[in-house]
């Protein structure tokens, strides 16, 4: 044996494959041995190798490990390529990780490079249009104070909660504040019951897991990233403009008084030097035992409307140690936002402004604002009222785990989320709100809100191989959530000048005469579980995974308290057997199916109890004004989980070396036990309704993900990225022992006329059906004619609810398709999105209230004279005015240039880019923007509803961005 | 090395047990607690152990009563009013369609879906429930407990259950055949009781309560009382031959005559006619000698105010008044009402609004200008006694073609302006004095074959003398003659306009399905009454649906 021949020096450098820089930090071992060394800051190393050595092998956090061959040289230079898969391979799953392939549930995971790139008013803005199956739908546009409007796989309650679970680095129900989108590593969505079981009675929407960025080891990093946003106004409604209003009025078209004004009212309310502003500045580094992270932002974002902004700043901080010979790990992380929120604008309030004669002017002659009690002069609005809410959320958690011994690991981990504001506005002495209600006194309010949120979870892990090929990962764990909220608010008037504004609330008159309101409450809620999780995994051929949490919620009724939560999946790595050895193309082959039953905690606290409810004030006999109570809820003391099943099958795949890759799955949910306020006798009880559970719903549906790589070469390359989903949802029964109900009613349509609720769903009917009349025809006078069941025209008056109306529509897209195309030539990339929804209806209530002449002499569309010129009829709801949604828009266009360094001494990366938002619309709908339409929930598919004034949206933009990525 | 390994390991592994052990009470206590507290909400069976509690209790069915007896939600009012003669609510350009529910109550096209006949169905059966409810828990507790006399505890019940049965009465005006529930919850499903059985358990219920109950007097405004007992028999043996088919005339006279002479107390003295036509409506009303029982508000101290002003006003209404209170330009007098009234009558102008609107104190000086985007933007407000497009030059007039000015509205009640100390504060008359006297008057007609007698003259006379100058009193006041059937309906109408009692004033002349008034057509019998709301029918086997409806 030649073992023990002389032992030698090796030196060498390692510098990264692409650019050549050195590479400090790296891991410099000789394989089968404990000798090992790690870089310097140049790259360097020198190692002392005894003379049996035969191998070296290089790893490092992000690159590929590789290994070289001790040959007679004394020097071993070497590039590490980076590991792109490497990060990838590794999925978040509830309460841990998993390796790719041993994945056996619907997860899909989404990494900052696929971020939609436009400037997130939101975390989840990040991944619109990204995950199939899940919708995220901005109805409030581009609005800096709102957050979109989230749904997976479907409507799965009734009035609980239908959002998405969202757990940020272990924190259950965690804040969307408090995440920057320079400081997420990973969205994990899992999609279906087998996964999101784990996470119990919160689950039914889904979960998202959001990981942040932690420390890496290695010396210290500083990265830098910015960007610069102006917005300009994108499809607006075309109302009549002043001209075309004035002629209308000479030629007696509209019966109105020509003021001479030649006013575009809502143009005023437009702030045309809008700019939005992102700054994230991150340190991170970090040695064997410990790492950290540390970053700091600023966010100013400006709104398309004025006094519509959000300026935010805070910090976020991870610690990552070792301790106990590296059997004991703890990781700490700090996060908070402060923001600052200019409320005054709402959601728009556009309507009075689009519809006001533009003969007047918003002043009057002498130059004072002009009022009118039946409209509010939105411009005087915002100049003379104030309305900021200044907001703190700060969460804090901590994870300490032992290795207790070889495979077996106890954690504890805590967290407390705080979230609270103060909120405080004003409107001065001669402002409308104060002249036309508040004796022109002014109008004082401040109110503060607080909400903690605590976790406890200890969590018990065992992994153990038998027979080599029998691997077992158990997790065991308890949990303990508690949540309280409470709130305070007082209002007063009765000032006698402005200069307190809100600041000295006692001041106001009203105290005194009790017109000065003051409210307050506080709730509070716990749930508390016990989980476990067994994988199983045969020689990474065969996965199972079988999952149980026991869950308890303070919500429910004394009957029914807890619930069990079951999982089970499997799945089967084909591409190692045997016979799959000679179907070359493929790299990779998993079949994967999975059961799970989640549930819906989801509800207003103390559901189930009889409570007294306050009545108003009443004249006791001795003469004093008293609250008055009753009771005002029926008791429930069965009050139960909705509890969801789901079934999913999927298969996941790879082919052509990764040219093509991908993922199927096919999904059936069906949701039990909906609860639903439902009517009772009444008489006897006291009140019409109690809260049960009554229904059920179910979706199916089909996610295909798809990514290609269509060019690939030395310079050039185009890969095509692909979500799409197509989904059934039905609301299969609205009944139980006790209660039938044969259909409900959603989306009140409101306004002048109450025109009632537009969607009417029957037991076994699609979610979202719009119900109503169907258009006949005019009559010679331009009245509405109306289909009767047997086909017979008639006017509205005459129609039977019952027998006369139909289905005349649905609004929830079947279809939702995205891709993206990327482009990278040299040193510049192209990215295009492209996102989509197919086969559903809109209706345009732009039409229905501002296409007609029933809404002159206020302002009106164009189409009231054109289109709908001939109708003279008051407002009426019907087919008319349904229309096809389907949409395709070029969501995101972006543009990068990577600054090539010769040298990376100072600068690790540089990239400047330029994005273009919502840039292109295709549709045919002929209303708004029908991509702000709501899609999800009951109550879709009505344009504008759920704006500020449920009438006219906010408004549309178009977004220019320019930023910069740096790394020192 | 190795010592100081296992020595470290050995002393974790201590803490780690001890750490386990201290936590573990702890977790077992605590772990499964799901107990929920409540900080500001009042749960059931904590409540009723002070005296307050108690009255707050008492007090719950009258605010709720205001949803239904008053104008402004869909309760025993608007289906009372806007399908009788005097009143419509009709589509006025692009507002007041409204789904169609006032133009088919105006016809008398309701359906069994009718949310108008559900919404009064759900209210008054919840402010029965609030009744039921609480004289469950106070007959069910010890007086002392509740820190009570066992007079005042005895009070409390009788009000209450003097309450439930106005509830029950105005249950049986509207949809006839009921169920009687008297316990909240029991019998889940309650059975139809036929109209004649309802009322004589409503008969029962009063006469076994009107005298534990106490006298009416000032402590007692905006409740019900001895007083009010009296007028609800008037209203039951007044209509007695059509709710239990057997005509109460003496009853009548003898419940009505409780009341003039003043037997069971009044609100500021003794019970007498208010000596004018505006003492009873205005902001301060609550000075009333009249008022038998209201719904009392006090914005001024308390912020309870009355709800109809969304029903009657116009969206510039505050100006005429010299206030913010505008409404929805709701509900109008139906064309040809306001010719009824003479010239002399001084309620025509007094009650009812109409021409040009002036600004409030402008001594007619300051025109109050429409705004908000409707027919008249920019002009003066003018109430016109017609319903038509007039801005088009239509003279085309149904409950469809309505502008923003159409119909002569309501000036009845006044809220007061904003400096009024009283403003906002008008109480609701449920009963007063004057109809008394008009119920004991046509009791006296109907029981001498439908022709006055001097004193049913008398009775009468008294009443509307008020709106009459004394010069013209005389060629205006009734005799044994003038004083026809017709011509009390009519009077009726006039005196009690906007009170709420039409359309049962209409089916007692047989007159509310057989009659046409302006765009009204005669309509079938059946529908003297409402029908039971399908969603209940549905979800309670033992509920009958009314004659002519389908189920």
């Amino acid at each position: 044996m030649l073992a023990f021949s002389q032992s030698r020096t090796i030196t060498g450098k390692v510098v990264d494959a692409s650019g050549q820089s050195p590479l400090p930090g790296v891991t410099v071992q000789v394989k089968g041995a404990t000798i090992g060394t790690q870089t310097k800051v140049d790259g360097s190393y020198s190692l002392n190798v005894p003379g049996g050595a035969v191998t070296l092998v290089y790893t490092f956090v992000g690159y590929k490990t590789t290994e070289m061959p001790v040959g007679t040289s004394n020097t071993i230079n070497i590039s590490l390529a980076a590991d792109v898969t490497a990060l990838k391979d590794v999925v978040v799953v509830g309460y841990g990780t998993q390796k790719k392939q041993e994945v056996t549930s619907a997860i899909t995971s989404i990494e900052p490079t696929d971020f939609r790139q436009s400037g997130a008013r939101n975390a989840l803005d990040l991944v619109q249009g990204k995950v199939a199956g899940l919708q995220i739908t901005r109805t409030g546009g581009s609005n800096p104070n709102t957050s979109p409007a989230v749904q997976l796989r479907g409507v799965t309650s009734l009035t609980g909660s239908m959002s998405p679970l969202i757990v940020i680095d272990g924190i259950p129900g965690g804040n969307l504040d408090l995440l920057q989108q320079d400081d997420i590593a990973s969205i994990s969505v899992l999609k279906d019951g087998s996964a999101a079981a784990i996470y119990g009675t919160q689950a039914n929407g889904g979960v998202i897991i959001v990981t942040t960025k932690k420390g890496v080891k290695g010396p210290a990093r500083v990265t830098y990233n910015n960007y610069f946003r102006k917005e300009y106004k994108a499809r607006l409604p075309k109302f009549l403009t002043p001209d075309e209003y004035a002629a209308k009025i000479a030629d007696g078209e509209i019966n109105a008084t020509d003021k001479g004004y030649r006013t575009d009212f809502v143009d005023l309310l437009v702030n045309h030097d809008n700019l939005t502003q992102n700054h994230n500045l991150a340190f991170s580094g970090g040695s064997e035992q410990s790492s950290y992270r540390a970053s700091v932002y600023y966010l100013n974002q400006e709104g398309i409307l004025k006094a519509n902004e959000r300026q935010q700043y805070g910090g976020r901080l991870s610690i990552t140690s070792k301790g106990l010979n590296d059997r004991l790990t703890s990781q700490f992380n700090l996060a908070t936002n402060f923001n600052k929120a200019n409320l005054l604008t709402d959601g728009g309030n556009l309507q009075g402004y689009y519809t006001f004669n533009p003969t007047y002017s918003p002043y009057n002659p002498d130059g004072s604002w002009y009022f009118e009690q039946t409209s509010t002069n939105e411009l005087a609005r915002i100049n003379q009222q104030t309305d900021i809410r200044q907001q703190q959320t700060t969460s804090g958690d901590a994870k300490v785990s032992l290795d207790i011994v070889k495979g077996l690991k106890a954690s504890i981990f805590g967290s407390v989320t705080r979230d609270s504001y103060s909120e405080g506005s004003y409107a001065n002495l001669l402002s409308e709100l104060s002249v036309e209600n508040y004796d022109s006194t002014g109008y004082a309010f401040q109110s503060s809100f607080l909400n903690i949120k605590y976790a406890v979870e200890p969590t018990l892990e065992y992994n153990i191989t038998v027979n080599k090929n029998h691997n077992f990962s158990l997790i065991g764990g308890y949990s303990y959530r508690y949540e309280v909220e409470q709130y305070f608010d007082a209002g007063n008037y009765g000032f006698v000048n402005d200069i307190f504004q809100e600041n000295n609330l006692g001041a106001g008159n009203m105290l005194l005469t009790g017109k000065a309101n003051m409210s307050s409450y506080k709730n509070d809620n716990k749930l508390i579980a016990f989980f476990g999780r067994i994988n199983y995994n045969y020689k990474d051929k065969y996965m199972a995974s079988v999952i149980l949490r026991h869950e308890g919620s303070s919500r429910f009724g004394a009957n029914n308290k807890w619930g069990n939560f079951p999982a089970l999946s499997v799945g089967w790595n084909m591409r190692d057997e045997p016979f799959m050895q000679d179907v070359t193309f493929l790299d990779d082959l998993k079949l994967r199916a999975g059961y799970g039953v989640t549930g819906n905690s989801g509800i207003n606290n103390y559901s189930s109890l009889v409570t007294m409810g306050t009545g108003g004030n009443y004249l006791n006999p001795d003469g004093v004004w008293r609250q008055t109570y009753g009771p005002n809820k029926n008791p429930n003391p069965n009050l139960k989980w909705e509890k969801k099943s789901e079934y999913n099958v999927g298969v996941d795949f790879s082919f052509f070396k990764g040219r093509l890759s991908g993922a199927v799955d096919v999904y059936k949910r069906i949701t039990k036990d909906l609860l639903e306020n439902v009517t009772t006798q009444l008489p006897p009880f006291v009140t019409n309704s109690i809260y049960a559970n009554v229904g059920q719903v179910s979706s199916k549906g089909v996610e295909i993900t798809l990514s290609g790589v269509t060019v690939r070469t030395k310079d050039f390359s185009w890969n095509v990225d692909v979500a799409f989903s197509n989904s059934k949802n039905t609301l299969d029964r609205y009944s139980n022992d006790l209660y039938t109900i044969k259909y409900q009613s959603y989306a009140d349509i409101g306004g002048y006329g109450a025109l009632g609720n537009a969607i009417r769903t029957y037991e076994g009917d699609r979610i979202g059906n719009f119900y109503g009349k169907r258009f006949a025809g005019l009559t010679d006078s331009g009245d509405w004619l109306f289909y009767k069941a047997d086909g017979t025209k008639a006017p509205a008056d005459q129609l039977d609810s019952e027998k006369d109306f139909k289905v005349i529509g649905n609004a929830v897209p079947k279809v939702y398709l995205s891709f993206t195309n990327t482009f990278k030539y040299k040193n510049f990339d192209l990215r295009a999105f492209f996102r989509g929804k197919f086969g559903y209806n809109i209706l345009n209530t732009m039409e229905m209230f501002y296409g007609s002449k029933a809404s002159l002499p206020s302002n009106v569309l164009e189409t009231a004279f054109t289109k709908n010129g001939k109708i003279t009829g008051g407002y009426q709801y019907s087919d008319y005015y349904i229309e096809k949604g389907n949409f395709m828009k070029l969501d995101e266009l972006t543009l990068g240039y990577t600054v090539p360094f010769k040298s990376k001494k100072t600068f690790q990366n540089l990239r400047l880019y330029v994005t273009a938002s919502n840039l292109w619309l295709i549709t045919k709908y002929s209303g708004n923007d029908p991509d702000y339409v709501r899609d999800t929930g009951l109550k879709p598919g009505v344009d504008a509803l759920n704006a500020s004034d449920d009438r006219t949206p906010y408004m549309g933009t178009r977004g220019f961005m320019f930023g910069l990525n740096v790394g020192f | 090395m190795y010592p100081f390994k296992t020595c470290r390991m050995k002393r974790f592994k201590k803490i780690a047990v001890y750490t386990s052990l201290a936590l573990l009470p702890v977790l077992a206590n605590s772990c499964t607690n799901l107990d929920e507290k409540a900080y500001d909400t009042l749960l059931t069976n904590n409540f009723y152990n002070n005296k307050n509690e108690v009255v707050s209790a008492v007090l719950r069915p009258y605010t709720h009563a205001n949803a239904w007896i008053t104008p402004g939600q869909s309760g025993w009012w608007r289906l009372s009013e806007l399908s009788a003669d005097q009143l419509a609510w009709p589509q006025k350009g692009r507002h007041g369609y409204d789904n169609g529910q006032w133009i088919r109550l105006h016809y008398h096209t309701w359906t069994v879906d009718e949310s108008t006949v559900l919404n009064c169905w759900n209210l008054l059966w919840t402010g029965l429930g609030f009744c039921n409810d609480a004289i469950g828990n106070i007959e069910g507790r010890d007086a002392a407990k509740m820190g009570l006399t066992q007079e005042e505890k005895d009070g409390f019940t009788g009000e209450l259950r003097l309450l439930r049965a106005f509830h029950y009465l105005r249950l049986m005006d509207i949809y006839g055949n009921i169920p009687i529930v008297t316990t909240v919850g029991e019998p889940v499903s309650p059975e139809t009781k036929t109209r004649a059985e309802v009322f004589s358990f409503i008969e029962q219920e009063i006469k076994d309560n009107i005298d534990k109950s106490p006298n009416l007097s000032k402590a007692l405004l905006g409740r019900m009382s001895k007083a009010g007992g009296y007028a609800m028999l008037a209203e039951m043996y007044l209509n007695a031959e059509k709710w239990s088919g057997t005509a109460r005339w003496d009853d009548c006279i003898a419940a009505c005559d409780a009341l003039i002479n003043s037997t069971a107390g009044g609100m500021n003295g003794a019970l007498v006619l208010d000596t004018n036509l505006t003492d009873t409506y205005k902001p301060n009303n609550d000075l009333s000698k009249e008022i038998i029982f209201s719904i009392a508000y006090d914005y001024i101290i308390s912020n309870f105010s009355p709800q109809w002003t969304g029903d009657f006003y116009h969206f510039n209404q505050g100006q005429i008044n010299g206030n913010p209170i505008n409404g929805n330009d709701g509900v109008v007098v139906i064309p040809g009402v306001y010719t009824t009234f003479e010239d002399a009558d001084k309620r025509k102008k007094e009650w009812l609004l109409i021409g040009p609107q002036w600004k409030y104190g402008s001594a007619d000086t300051l025109p109050v200008i429409c705004s908000g985007g409707n027919e008249y933007d920019g002009k003066q407000l003018v109430f016109v006694d017609n319903i038509r497009k007039n801005a088009q030059g239509s003279t085309v007039s149904d409950m469809t073609q309505g502008e923003e000015n159409s119909g002569v509205r309501f000036n009845k009640y006044r809220l007061g302006p904003l400096t009024d100390p009283s403003y906002r504060s008008c109480d609701w008359a449920v009963y007063r004095l004057s109809w008394i006297y008009f119920v004991k008057a046509e009791a006296i007609m109907r029981k001498n074959g439908g022709v006055a007698t001097q004193e049913a003259v008398d009775l009468v006379n008294t009443i509307k003398k008020r709106a009459y100058s004394a010069a013209d009193w005389p060629a205006h006041q009734y005799t044994t003659t003038t004083l026809t059937m017709d011509e009390l309906l009519a009077e009726l109408g006039r005196e009690f306009i906007f009170e709420g009692y039409r359309r049962q004033e209409l089916i007692r002349f047989g007159k509310y399905t057989t009659g046409t008034w302006w765009d009204h057509n005669a309509s079938e019998a059946y529908r003297e009454l409402f029908p039971i709301p399908r969603t209940q029918l549905q979800l309670n086997a033992n509920l009958k649906q009314n004659d002519g409806y389908p189920n």
